[in-house]
Formats: C-alpha cells, sequence, structure tokens
C-alpha cells in the first residue's frame, strides 16, 4: 500500500502546475502585448504590401522564408523523442515526450502562418489550391505540413486520454465547465484492460506513421532549396542536412524548456539530472551528425571551387557573412559538442545557456542557408540601387517575424496550464513496474 | 560561329555606346533638316494623349521615369533626360519622331517596335506636359498611305524576296521611288529583319536575299513583314505568308505530360505517388478516429 500513496504523491505534484497563479497572468499578458505590437507590425505591411520588409527582386526569400524553415525544424523533435526513441525501447524519455509533442505542435502549427505573413495579402495562399502545381515542392509542403499538424494533435492527445481522466477525478479548483471538457476529451476511459491495449496499439501505430511524415515534412522544406538551381542549394544531401539540422534545434529547445518546467514547475524528482544528462548526450551525438553533413556541404564545393560557388564560399568563409557564418557554425555547432562532451557540463544551467547557444545558431544558420544564395544569381544584379543587391530585414519585417515565436510561446503556455506536461499516468505505471 | 559573330557584336556595341555616349552627353541631336520640320497627322487631343500614356508607361517609363516627376533611371550613362523638361521642350515634333526612329546609344530605336502612330501618340503624351506648346498638323494627307499597294514575290532560284512599292494615284500606278524598305520574317518572339532597310530603285522595286535555312511551319510557310517608309506616303505595313522557309514540325512544348507543365499534364509517376501518398494518410486517420470511436465504447460497458 505504500505504493498507492506514492503514486497519490506522483498525481498531486504532476497536477500542481494546472491552476491559475499570478505569474501565469503576468506572463500571458507580456504575451499578449508582445502579439500585438507585431500584429500592428502586420498591418503595417498588410497596408502598404512587402516593400516594407527588406526584400527586393534578388533577394525575395529573406528572414521570412528562414524563419519557416527554422520553425518547421524545431518541430521535429516531437517525432525524433516519442517515435525513433520511444520505439527503440528507451524508458528515460517518459517524462520529456509530452513536453516535445507540445513543442512539436506548437512550432508545425505556427510553421503555416509563416508563410502566409511572407505572402503579403494573406489570401494569395488560395493560389496554392487554385494554381498550384503538383510537380512543385510547394504543394508538397503543404500537404506535408498540414497532415503533420494533424498528426502531432493526434500524437499529443492518444496519449493524453488516461490523464484527462485524472485530471477530471483528482483536480478540484476548476471551473465545472473545465471539468466538464476534461470527462469529454477524456472519452470514457475506465482503465480497462481492454482500454488499455487499445490506446497502447494507436500510439504505437502513431508512433511508426509519424516517422516518415516527419522526415517528409522536413526532406520537401530541403527541396524547396535543393530543387532550384541556385549555388549553395543545387545539392543532393540537403534533405537529411535539414532532418539532422532539425533535430539539433529541436533537442536544444526541448532542454530549454525541461529547464523552465523544472525550475518553475518544481519537477526536479521527475525531470532529474540523469534527463537532463542523456539529453545533452543526444544534442551531441545529433549534432556530430549535423556537423558531418555540413563539412560535407562546404567541403565538396569548396574543393572544386565551381566559379559560382567560389563567389558563394568566399562570401561565407571571408566574405559578408562570415561573421555570422562562423558565429553559427562555432558558436551553435561545434563549441557546444566540445563543452558537453565534459560530465560538468551535462548539469541543468551550463545545458541551458548551450541549448539557447545552440538554438539562437540554428535560427541564423537557416538565415545563412536562404540570405547569401539568394544575393548571388547567376545573371549578373545590374542598374539596381544597393538595397535590391544586399538584403537588410527592417524592424517592421523582424517584428512580424517574432510573432509566430509569440504565438508558439502562448500555445505551449495555455496548454502546459491545462494538461500535465509530464505523464502522470503513464509515470505511476513505471513506478510500479520498477518498484515490484 | 554564327554565337561567336553575335557576342563580337554586342561586345562592339558595348564598346561604341561607353565610348560615344560620354561625349554625346553634351551633345544636342544631329537631325537632318528635311526631318527637323516633319509633322504629326496624328492630332495631339485628348484622346492621342491618353493612348500615348499607355504607349509611354510601357515602352518608356522604365528609363525616362514619369515626365516631371525626376524618377528617371540615373545610373544609366547619359542620364535619360525627364521629357518634361525645357530642353526636350525645344525640341521640333521633327526631332522628337527622328530620336525615337533612331535612337542613339542606350535610347533604343523604336521605329520597328511602334507603329507610327504609336509613335506619334507617344510624343502627344510627352507634349502635354510642355506648357505654351501648340501643335502644328502635317500638311501631308494621312489617307494618301491608303493608296499605296505593295507586292511581295518570291524567287525560288536566285532566293531572292523582291517588293514592289507602287500607289494608285487618280491619275494612274506611280512608283514609289526612294522609299524606305524594311522586311522583317516573323518569328515566335519577334521580328527577324532580313538584310538591312533599303530604298527602292527608279521602278519602286528593290529585292533582298532570303536566308536559305531559315525554319518556316509544317509546310514551309514564313509570314513576312514589310513597312515601308515615304516622304509623302508615309509609313504603310504589310503582311504576307509564302512557302520561302525549310517545313518544320516542332511538337508544342506543352503537348506532353512533364515536370514543367501544368498540373493536369503532370507525369504519371508523380499524380500516382501524391495521390496514393494522400490516400494512405486519410485512410490513417479514418482508423485512428474509428479506434477513438472504440475507446469510447468500451467505456460505456
Ligand atoms: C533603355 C532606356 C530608354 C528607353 C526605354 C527609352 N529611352 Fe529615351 N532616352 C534614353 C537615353 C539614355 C536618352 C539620352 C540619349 C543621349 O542623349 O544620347 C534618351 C533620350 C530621349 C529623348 C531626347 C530627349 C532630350 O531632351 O534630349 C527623347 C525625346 C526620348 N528619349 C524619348 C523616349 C520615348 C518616347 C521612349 C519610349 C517610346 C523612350 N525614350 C524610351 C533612354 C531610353
Amino acid at each position: 500500500m505504500l505504493d498507492h500513496s506514492k503514486a497519490d504523491k506522483i498525481t498531486s505534484d504532476l497536477l500542481r502546475s494546472i491552476r491559475m497563479n499570478k505569474s501565469f497572468v503576468v506572463w500571458m499578458g507580456i504575451l499578449g502585448i508582445s502579439l500585438v505590437i507585431c500584429l500592428y507590425a502586420y498591418t503595417i505591411q498588410l497596408r502598404e504590401g512587402l516593400g516594407v520588409t527588406g526584400l527586393r527582386d534578388y533577394v525575395s526569400w529573406g528572414m521570412y522564408i528562414a524563419n519557416f524553415v527554422f520553425f518547421v525544424a524545431a518541430s521535429l523533435i516531437g517525432m525524433l523523442i516519442s517515435a525513433v526513441l520511444g520505439l527503440s525501447g528507451q524508458k528515460w524519455i517518459t517524462p520529456i515526450t509530452r513536453i516535445a509533442e507540445i513543442i512539436a505542435l506548437a512550432f508545425a502549427a505556427v510553421a503555416g502562418l509563416v508563410i502566409v505573413s511572407d505572402m503579403g495579402h494573406p489570401e494569395r495562399l488560395l493560389n496554392v489550391f487554385m494554381y498550384g502545381r503538383i510537380q512543385s515542392p510547394i504543394i508538397w509542403d503543404v500537404t506535408v505540413v498540414t497532415v503533420y499538424v494533424l498528426l502531432s494533435t493526434l500524437y499529443l492527445f492518444i496519449p493524453l486520454i488516461p490523464d484527462l481522466k485524472i485530471c477530471h477525478d483528482k483536480i478540484d479548483n476548476i471551473t465545472p465547465l473545465q471539468s466538464k471538457i476534461y470527462k469529454l476529451l477524456s472519452l470514457n476511459w475506465k482503465g480497462t484492460a481492454e482500454q488499455v491495449a487499445l490506446v497502447r496499439k494507436m500510439i504505437r501505430a502513431i508512433s511508426i506513421f509519424i516517422i516518415p511524415v516527419a522526415f517528409g515534412i522536413h526532406t520537401v522544406t530541403s527541396w524547396l532549396f535543393a530543387s532550384t538551381l541556385r549555388v549553395g542549394w543545387d545539392s543532393t544531401i540537403f534533405g537529411p542536412y535539414f532532418v539532422t539540422g532539425a533535430f539539433v534545434t529541436g533537442c536544444a529547445g526541448v532542454i530549454i524548456a525541461m529547464y523552465f518546467y523544472r525550475f518553475n514547475y518544481k519537477l526536479g524528482d521527475y525531470l532529474t539530472d540523469f534527463h537532463f544528462d542523456k539529453m545533452a548526450k543526444l544534442l551531441v551525438l545529433v549534432s556530430l551528425v549535423y556537423l558531418y553533413f555540413n563539412l560535407n556541404e562546404y567541403m565538396v564545393p569548396g574543393y572544386k571551387m565551381k566559379k559560382f560557388d567560389a563567389l558563394h564560399i568566399h562570401d561565407l568563409f571571408v566574405g559578408n557573412h562570415a561573421l555570422l557564418f562562423w558565429a553559427v557554425q562555432l558558436g551553435g555547432l561545434v563549441i557546444p559538442i566540445i563543452l558537453l562532451l565534459f560530465k560538468k557540463m551535462r548539469t541543468p544551467k551550463p545545458m541551458l545557456f548551450i541549448a539557447i547557444a545552440v538554438f539562437i545558431g540554428a535560427w541564423f544558420k537557416r538565415y545563412i542557408i536562404v540570405v547569401p544564395t539568394m544575393e548571388h544569381p547567376f545573371l549578373p544584379i545590374q542598374n539596381v540601387p544597393l538595397n535590391f543587391k544586399i538584403y537588410t530585414p527592417t524592424l517592421t519585417e523582424v517584428l512580424i517575424n517574432f510573432a509566430p515565436f509569440v504565438l508558439v510561446l502562448l500555445i505551449i503556455t495555455i496548454l502546459s496550464k491545462v494538461v500535465p506536461i509530464i505523464p502522470v499516468q503513464e509515470t505511476i505505471e513505471e513506478f510500479e513496474e520498477t518498484h515490484k | 560561329m554564327l554565337r561567336r559573330k553575335f557576342n563580337l557584336k554586342i561586345s562592339i556595341s558595348f564598346l561604341l555606346i561607353t565610348v560615344l555616349s560620354i561625349p554625346a552627353f553634351a551633345q544636342g541631336w544631329d537631325v537632318p533638316e528635311a526631318q527637323k520640320s516633319k509633322n504629326s497627322n496624328v492630332v495631339f487631343d485628348a484622346g492621342a494623349t491618353k493612348e500615348g500614356e499607355s504607349v509611354f508607361t510601357k515602352n518608356c517609363v522604365s528609363c525616362h521615369g514619369n515626365p516631371g516627376k525626376g524618377n528617371f533611371m540615373k545610373t544609366l550613362t547619359p542620364p535619360p533626360p525627364d521629357l518634361a523638361g525645357d530642353k526636350t521642350h525645344n525640341l521640333t515634333d521633327g526631332e522628337l519622331f527622328y530620336i525615337l526612329n533612331t535612337g542613339r546609344g542606350v535610347m533604343p530605336s523604336f521605329k520597328n517596335i511602334l507603329s507610327e502612330t504609336d509613335r506619334w501618340k507617344a510624343i502627344a503624351f510627352i507634349r502635354s506636359f510642355h506648357k505654351g506648346y501648340v501643335q502644328v498638323v502635317s500638311k501631308t494627307d494621312p489617307e494618301k498611305s491608303k493608296l499605296v499597294k505593295i507586292n511581295v514575290s518570291f524567287d525560288e532560284k536566285s532566293n531572292k524576296v523582291t517588293v514592289d512599292v507602287k500607289a494608285n494615284e487618280k491619275t494612274g500606278v506611280v512608283a514609289l521611288k526612294e522609299t524606305e524598305v524594311s522586311l522583317f520574317a516573323k518569328r515566335r518572339f519577334g521580328n527577324l529583319q532580313i538584310e538591312k532597310s533599303g530604298r527602292t530603285d527608279a521602278n519602286g522595286v528593290i529585292s533582298f536575299n532570303f536566308p536559305k535555312e531559315l525554319p518556316g511551319d509544317k509546310e514551309g510557310n514564313v509570314e513576312l513583314i514589310v513597312k515601308i517608309s515615304n516622304e509623302a506616303y508615309g509609313e504603310v505595313e504589310s503582311q504576307s505568308k509564302m512557302k520561302l522557309g525549310i517545313p518544320t514540325d516542332v511538337p508544342s512544348l506543352t503537348k506532353e505530360r512533364s515536370m514543367f507543365n501544368v498540373m493536369k499534364k503532370a507525369p504519371w509517376w508523380i499524380l500516382i505517388t501524391y495521390f496514393s501518398g494522400i490516400s494512405i494518410v486519410i485512410g490513417f486517420f479514418i482508423y485512428m478516429l474509428l479506434n477513438l470511436k472504440k475507446l469510447f465504447d468500451l467505456g460505456k460497458k
């Protein structure tokens, strides 16, 4: 019976965060105000057109597209942690799965909006459906992003069913409406053997199904680039290059979130140093693979130095974009890998800083992939003002690009206020298994 | 070989442009006296000005900007003048017409690009910015151009196209001698000029050597365009179709299914891949929803 009280403790620990408090209201207020400011910037763009951004004829893909790629990348982590590691029988991921899925859903849901903001007038999205061509990766991208958002929703929802029932039963300081919604969404969960088996089966099915879709979403995004004949994009390894880059981004995102939850939600007993250590090792692993792809991506054209490739590579290595390039490659990849090899660094606080560096580096890496190539067309740029040749994002554009981040934070904040961010049922089950 | 020549031509013209344009900047326009006094048949009224504006917007604004706004392309050497300015104001209609016809340096020749009326209409538009300008309408009779008869014939042996220009005056048929004639073959993306423009002889006749290897349509037909320009009769254009090219059957690039075609003509493999992917996804979601329903029903028991 000792176990029973332990289960109760787990339940109350994990449900503790689901309640209104002052810091939540303040934080939502900050997010709300930021969103309003960003939306104001967006209304400027709606009124004046895309001319208010730094985008011009030559650099027509700028911050927006870099941001889009980043968002798609960050959303892949749900698949890596829950599906790939889950299917391979890794037990340590249990307390992290939901965090990863929430991040995945939030980033994937918002990614589409980033593209819409790049269209100028949002109704132009309809053109994709009216005039789109199946031969273009754009249609595939729209399709696969939509599918991934739906799948991620299911992937978040299905393992949540038992927990929703627990929420309904155990949380008492909520409104009757909220309680009713928990009840409704828990789909008559009784925890019978049959139901448990069915949910396990569904989770397994979705874990398998989401892997090709997640690979698809980022491979197709990479093909938006790789299927055009431009220096820096004309590459055969863009698919795996983007996918591994996505894992790096996502791992960093999850580590940041873990740190936040551990300290704000007082979940030190569940998100332990052991979990951080594991995540650090995972980050090192995916970063090493990504580094390897980077080596290929720059070494091969860099050795041959074809005329236009040479221009591009010079620009990255020693030219206009060199500072950013090296900051990203060293600060966002090489140094984090080296640091995380030390055991001392694989503890929450240092990891937070490393993960933030990796996360920011990952964003600028997308920028480095998109912008310099656009500045180097094959045909000479003639008779245009300087701001056509060199892209500089405007403040309006930066603010509009900031909006999706605010939205992601809003989604994550709200979700983690209404559902337990660590799976309750699974944690109890696992505890019982190990303490038999 | 052809390409080399072509490149050489371009390089030389670029060289000429750069070398000539610098002194040309300070230069006025050296317009022959006879051209200077030429006037328009088109009356510069509101209608002509309006149509001229659309000609101007399509052909001239990119360089000259909108008259009076000073938004011309400043990076060109010499910079294209703002056409509302005094310098342009002081040119005669004939001079403006000559400038449009011949061009200089970066300023293109519009003779073979715009019809005579359109060129005059563009000038009408420019003139609408010149305060105090009063038009002198040409005394030549615009109806006269309707009398012109252009006869085009082809001699297979010598591979020559002969153009015979006559006018059906009341007094009888007159040969239009000393008339400028240009011959073009219509191509997919524009007109190919055949040899240089020349002037008719005393009989109003001129011949052009037609290239032997020019591709025609399936039957070998080529569309010919003849443009003539005569002091008294103005500019006249005629079109005719003749069998003087090599029969060529080029299937339309968009006939077959291919990656670059419209969606309806996408390759089968990509259609099949895409739609089977979609069906699998839909199937999966239906499967999941059914399972969720089952879960719900299990709980009712
Ligand atoms: C490719 C650029 C370009 C385009 C297109 C162009 N122009 Fe020009 N134009 C020039 C330049 C450059 C000059 C100055 C040439 C010089 O002085 O040698 C010029 C000179 C002129 C002048 C002489 C003005 C003066 O005051 O000396 C007139 C008139 C003129 N253009 C009319 C036109 C019209 C009408 C059109 C359209 C049908 C046109 N141009 C299209 C570049 C252009």
